[in-house]
This record gives structure tokens, C-alpha cells and sequence, in this order.
């Protein structure tokens, strides 16, 4: 057991529903990823020292693991102003995972009191005065949950002294690169500009009417599967865009039109860009995608 | 005058606790449960399109969101039928909701029985192994998650059922993956938790039987049985259940007197020193959760072990195991059954009410979980979530105990007495919402 040289992670959680912790714990290699460090405090996991040990500041801590959103004043355990005990830890940490849009961004906690919830070093898109003590040795996680595939990511990179590329949000570029679009086995309907005409359909793209933020949300939902077997909008759902700063916005089962038009663009994608496109893409009525993918007993 | 009051900080119960306890000549004579942090998930609904409540809801909390998902889309399939449009879902769109609610339910109850129950049992009986539950724990809980997810996208946090039905449409492909997933945990359930084939063990229905439990759950019946666990924890013998499902019937039994219920004889009351609310029927306390659906189905062998051990720690812990035998069989049979060649959803994504008021009901892990929403020019004015948690963790009336509470009174110690609070499976995120 030579715990003492492997580096101390502590998960601590603040304004949270858990759905982090959750999510991790369906990760299929959880106790190998687990056995490169010593898990001093956990939200639900057994660990060395007790949440009360965590509270009195005597914890070590090498990797922070926050969930949650953060308010200055007022959220206390035992007593204690949680934030206090977050910047303690952040402080003596070499890095910090925020995992969860709650935690990055302020997430959907937030909209509580917009005011006063923020993320730790970000209150959606806009830096936290908090943001310049931390930014050197910050990681960020969003999704409502994270993916427990993109923690094991960024801890076996922290364990195997890797460096981890970011972009301005701290994300991680080879988990945020993507949009979750990429991927989708709707792809092809997207292409050709066809709505699925209902929900419960396998067939048809669930951006022109039915709300997806897929094309201008980034995450490898798509690309890295959930539970290794699915996604939201393989499963037909609508992706909320929930790794984004400005999340969770409204109406998520709707597409915001302005004259037939999706308000919003694919990432990158000028409206005349798109309008082209699709003019073209219209013109053309292909069969096959009128039809079902697949007819039984025919 | 020889009353001393000490606190306890209470964690890994999906949050935390904080529990004052006082004694009075070395025994547990009142305790308060103190919550700490107000979420405000129903203030942040007001105000949002009524479906966003299928996306925001399951955000109260990450262990059983789906359920939170279900009385969501239930509380507004209601609210459409009162404002005059019925919703028939199909079969298979009923039975892939019952599956997928069936799955986190079965997570639960094992992540509770080996993350909960056994090392904290251990340690307070002085018996502590060197086992890794978590592993076997997470192995069972992320297997049936992933044929969750077959139909629901993802777990945690899907948002695939919606007013009419479900958005999968699943293959055969699809189904056969999470048949041999249902089985991979049927196999994992009979080899490691329970030591004999399911069918054997669905067949007891009397504590005499007890024996042939064998494996995890086994040694868990013994060591309980050993430390006196049938005598210990007993709370007022009510239970209630106001959700339909599998598991039981909306009802409520008292003494083993099973009658209906009224979901309009339901009160929330506000509590002092903790943000938590209280909730009575007919300003009582009933106890929700597995031996409650389970006294009011009258299961058996929950009845036979009920008529030995009442509602105990022993009671209620079986109670909620034997919910994994029925549901990893009951999982199997839906998917069985699935005719795959009807519609997933009955409602056009178009359709859309602006003006009504409805109640959802489900039985999440812990008991019964309500919902209600109001409507109004298709915007959210009003939400009201009643949680499990909340019938379990009230803290006392000046004429009723609360349910955990009148449980841990008459411990002797603070170990026996917040064990018995964690066989309540308290879930600190839920209960204050």
C-alpha cells in the first residue's frame, strides 16, 4: 500500500443534485482509474478521512474535484461557509477539476439566484474574481452530468504527468472540440434539412423543429457514448446543450425560429452560409428519406 | 434536567445531515433532523415552458432522477386529460417507462446495500471486512444503467419521456442488448447478493425459508438477526404508497389494515431550524418506501416477516432487497412482452396545452414522489414536488413523531441510532429540493 506516494484526490461538493457523483460511479473501470490515487473524501465512496476532517481543514488534497455551484455566503456545513472550505482546498491543490456545468458555469442552480450562484472560476461565460488565483491550474468539466469518461481522462493525464491542451474555458480540446452533433446517427437527415416529423421516430434531424442544440453545443456525447452504449439524440431526445455556459436556457423542446428559420446557427456557420445550403438541399425531394430506415414484414 | 443534546454531522447519504440528538438517562429521547441547503428547483420552474420540467425536475437529484422524469411527464399527461385531451399511450410506451424506472430502482436499492448498509452495519457491529462493496455495488448498478439507457439515452439525467410517450424507437437489436444485460444482473443478483436461482427465491414466501438465502444478502440477514435488528428501529406501523405500480397499488396500511387514499389529504408543512418540508395525510406521519409498498401489496413474505419483526431495521431492510428480486423479473418480462411495431409517442410535438393542472405520481427508490404543476398560457406558474424523503425525515409534531425519528428513539447509543436513520435511505439533495 503505498498510498502515501500516490496523489490525494478529494471530491468535494457544493450547491449539487450529485448527478456528477452518479455519473462517475457507472465508469467500467472506476477502481483502476481509483488506484493511481489515494481518495482522502468522497461524496458516497468510502475514504481515509471523514467529511468533518474536510470541514476542519486537515484534509491533504492534490487533486480538487468540485461539484457543484458556488455562492460566497450563506450555504455552511457544520457551521462553515462552504466556500471557505472550497478555496482552503483550492488553494493548497496542484489542480482543480470543476466536473459539472454547476460548478464551471453556475449551471442550473444558478437561475436560484443569478445574482449571487456563479461556477467557481466562471459565472457563465465571464471569469469570477476568483478565476486569476486558479486559472494556472484549473480543468473544466461541464455537462449536466460530466461524462465519467472525460474525468478518467484528465485524472490518468494528471496521473501520467501529461500536459492537458485546453481552450479558453479550460475545457479539455479533445473532449470539447467536438460539437455533439458529430456522431449523431441523424446526421444524414440534417444534412438534407428533413425534420423528424414526431418524437419517437428513429428517423429525421431534431434541429429544424424539435429543439436540438446539438450542432452548436460542444461535448463528444456522440462520440463518446453514454453508459458505452447511446445518446440523447440517438434515443430521439432533443440535446439541451447542457455543457454550455449559458445553460440551461428555455423551451427545450422547441427550435427558436425567425421566418422558418433556426434562430440559432450551427457553431461557426454564417446565417447566408446556411441559407445557401439549405435552399439547395430543399430543392431536391429524395425518396429514401420520406421512407422508413427499415419495414418489417414487407 | 439530565437531558444532554449532541450533534452529528451525518454524510454520505446523497449529502448531508445534521442530526441533534438528546438523551435522557442514556437513552435517545427526541432527535431534529437539520437539513441544510434550499435549491429552490420549484422557484426555478416557475416561469419556463411547462416541458421544461421534464429537463429540470431530474436535476433534484442525481440517484433517482428518472422517477423525477416520470412524474414530470405524468403530472402534465394528467393536466392535459383534466383540460379535456386524453393520452392512451401504447403498450410498449408504457412498458419501456415502467423498465427504465424499474432499472433505477435496482440501481438504488444495491448502491444502498453495499455502499450504506454493509459498511456501516460492519462497522457499528464491530464486524468490518475487508470486502470491496463499492465494486460489486457499481459492477450491478452501471450494468442495469446501460440497458437503462438502451431506451433512455443516458442515465444520469435523460429527458426521453415526454407528454404521449417515449422518443426511443427501439430495434430488436436494441432490445436484445438490454435483455443480456438484464441478465448479466440477474446472473451477478443470484451468484453474489442472494446465493440461489431467482426463481427459488421468488417461490419463499415465510421467514422460515430465511436459510436458503445464501451469498451477500445472506450473511447480511444473519448479522442483523445476530446484533437484534428485528427488535430495533420500529417507527408507528403506517405506511402509505400513492403511486401505481409493479410493486403496489395506491393505499395505506395501518397495523395491516390496508384502505385508499386521497392525494388531496396531503399537507406540507414548513419546519423550524431546517429548510426541509413535513408532510402528513390527515396530519398524520406514514412511513413511504419499499416495506411500505410492500405492506400495502401484501407481499408474503414481507407480511410473514412483518407478523415476526414488525417494521424494524430487519423489516425494512429486507424489504428493500426483495424490491431488486422482483424488479430484475418483472425488467425481464417487459422486455419480453415489447411490441416493438406500436407507436413510441401518440402526440404530435405540436400538440401543445397552454391552460391546465395536473398530478403526477410516481414510486421513486424511496417511495412515493408527487408533482404537481400549474399552467398557465403554456408557462410554469406554479410547481410543487413532494418527495419521499420528506414523508420519512419529518422532523416531530407536538402530536405525531416523525418517521425516522420515532425509529432511532430509544437507542442507546448515537452509532445504533444513526444507523437506523441511513435504513431510511435518506437522500439529503431530495429532501431539500
Amino acid at each position: 500500500m503505498a498510498s502515501q506516494n500516490k496523489p490525494k484526490l478529494l471530491w468535494l461538493q457544493s450547491i449539487t443534485c450529485n448527478g456528477n457523483t452518479h455519473s462517475f460511479l457507472n465508469h467500467p473501470d472506476l477502481f483502476f482509474i481509483l488506484s493511481h490515487f489515494e481518495v482522502v473524501h468522497h461524496p458516497v465512496l468510502d475514504s481515509s478521512y471523514s467529511m468533518e476532517d474536510v470541514i476542519a481543514g486537515i484534509v491533504p488534497c492534490d487533486i480538487l474535484i468540485l461539484e457543484g455551484s458556488f455562492q460566497e455566503e450563506g450555504f455552511l456545513k457544520s457551521g462553515v461557509e462552504v466556500s471557505s472550505i472550497i478555496k482552503h482546498y483550492a488553494n493548497k491543490a496542484k489542480h482543480i477539476i470543476s466536473v459539472g456545468t454547476c460548478a464551471t458555469f453556475g449551471g442550473i442552480f444558478k437561475q436560484k439566484n443569478p445574482e449571487a450562484i456563479s461556477g467557481f472560476c466562471f459565472n457563465a461565460e465571464e471569469k469570477t474574481e476568483r478565476y486569476n488565483a486558479y486559472a494556472s491550474k484549473l480543468i473544466s468539466l461541464p455537462g449536466c452530468p460530466m461524462h465519467p469518461k472525460w474525468l478518467s481522462y484528465v485524472l490518468l493525464m494528471i496521473s501520467g504527468k501529461k500536459d492537458i491542451p485546453i481552450d479558453n474555458l479550460h475545457r479539455p480540446v479533445e473532449l470539447y472540440g467536438y460539437t455533439v452533433h458529430m456522431g449523431c446517427t441523424r446526421n444524414e437527415y440534417f444534412e438534407w434539412k428533413i425534420d423528424t416529423k414526431t418524437f419517437g421516430l428513429k428517423e429525421g434531424c431534431l434541429f429544424y423543429e424539435t429543439g436540438c442544440r446539438g450542432p452548436y453545443t460542444r461535448g463528444s456525447c456522440n462520440k463518446i457514448l453514454w453508459n458505452d452504449i447511446n445518446s440523447k439524440t440517438r434515443a430521439g431526445t432533443p440535446c439541451f446543450g447542457c455543457t454550455e455556459p449559458n445553460y440551461p436556457q428555455e423551451s427545450f423542446f422547441e427550435t427558436k425560429t425567425n421566418m422558418g428559420i433556426p434562430d440559432k446557427m450551427p457553431l461557426g456557420v454564417s446565417k447566408r452560409a446556411y441559407l445557401t445550403l439549405t435552399s439547395v438541399a430543399k430543392s431536391f425531394t429524395i425518396k429514401r428519406f420520406s421512407e422508413r430506415l427499415m419495414e418489417y414484414d414487407k | 434536567m439530565n437531558n444532554i443534546t449532541v450533534k452529528k454531522l451525518i454524510e454520505k447519504i446523497e449529502g448531508e445531515a445534521e442530526l441533534d440528538f438528546t438523551f435522557n438517562q442514556g437513552e435517545i429521547e427526541d432527535v431534529k433532523i437539520n437539513f441544510g441547503f434550499y435549491r429552490g428547483i420549484e422557484e426555478i420552474l416557475r416561469g419556463h415552458d411547462a416541458w421544461d420540467a421534464l429537463v429540470i425536475t431530474p436535476r433534484v437529484c442525481g440517484i433517482c432522477n428518472h422517477a423525477h422524469l416520470l412524474a414530470a411527464v405524468r403530472a402534465i399527461e394528467n393536466g392535459y386529460e383534466n383540460s379535456g385531451l386524453k393520452v392512451n399511450l401504447t403498450s410498449k410506451a408504457k412498458a419501456i417507462r415502467e423498465f427504465t424506472l424499474s432499472c433505477e430502482l435496482i440501481q438504488n436499492h444495491i448502491k444502498w446495500l453495499y455502499m450504506t448498509i454493509f459498511p456501516h452495519f460492519e462497522k457499528f457491529v464491530g464486524a468490518v471486512s475487508e470486502e470491496n462493496y463499492a465494486m460489486k455495488a457499481t459492477y450491478l448498478a452501471s450494468t442495469i444503467t446501460k440497458a437503462l439507457a438502451v431506451f433512455s439515452g443516458q442515465w444520469p439525467h435523460a429527458s426521453y419521456a415526454i407528454p404521449g410517450g417515449v422518443t426511443c424507437d427501439p430495434t430488436h437489436l436494441d432490445v436484445m442488448q438490454a435483455q443480456s444485460l438484464v441478465d448479466e444482473s440477474i446472473k451477478f443478483f443470484e451468484e453474489v447478493v442472494i446465493g440461489l436461482s431467482i426463481d427459488d427465491y421468488l417461490a419463499m414466501e415465510s421467514v422460515s425459508s430465511f436459510d436458503k438465502i445464501q451469498g451477500d444478502f445472506g450473511k447480511l440477514l444473519r448479522l442483523m438477526i445476530v446484533n437484534d435488528m428485528g427488535n430495533k428501529g420500529y417507527s408507528h406501523d403506517r405506511f402509505i404508497v400513492f403511486g401505481e405500480s409493479v410493486l403496489s397499488k395506491p393505499g395505506r396500511s395501518i397495523i395491516t389494515n390496508v384502505t385508499n387514499v386521497d392525494i388531496s389529504c396531503v399537507i406540507e408543512n414548513e419546519q423550524k431550524g431546517t429548510v426541509s418540508k413535513a408532510v402528513t395525510y390527515k396530519d398524520k406521519f406514514y412511513e413511504v418506501g419499499p416495506l411500505a409498498r410492500g405492506m400495502v401489496a401484501k407481499t408474503p413474505i414481507v407480511r410473514s416477516l412483518h407478523k415476526r419483526f414488525k417494521d424494524s431495521v430487519l423489516s425494512r431492510v429486507f424489504a428493500r432487497i426483495h424490491e431488486v428480486a422482483l424488479l430484475l423479473d418483472y425488467s425481464k418480462s417487459l422486455l419480453n412482452k415489447l411490441q416493438l411495431d406500436e407507436p413510441s409517442c401518440v402526440l404530435k410535438s405540436d400538440v401543445r396545452l397552454t391552460d391546465f393542472d395536473g398530478i403526477g405520481t410516481v414510486e421513486a427508490a424511496r417511495g412515493s414522489l408527487i408533482h404537481k404543476t400549474t399552467v398557465r398560457d403554456g408557462v410554469i406558474t406554479n410547481y410543487d414536488i413532494i418527495t419521499p424523503t420528506q414523508w420519512n425525515l419529518g422532523n416531530s409534531k407536538a402530536v405525531d413523531q416523525g418517521i425516522a425519528i420515532e425509529a432511532m428513539i430509544g437507542s442507546s447509543s448515537i452509532e445504533e441510532a444513526t444507523f437506523i436513520f441511513r435504513t431510511f435511505d435518506v437522500c439529503s439533495v431530495c429532501t431539500t429540493q
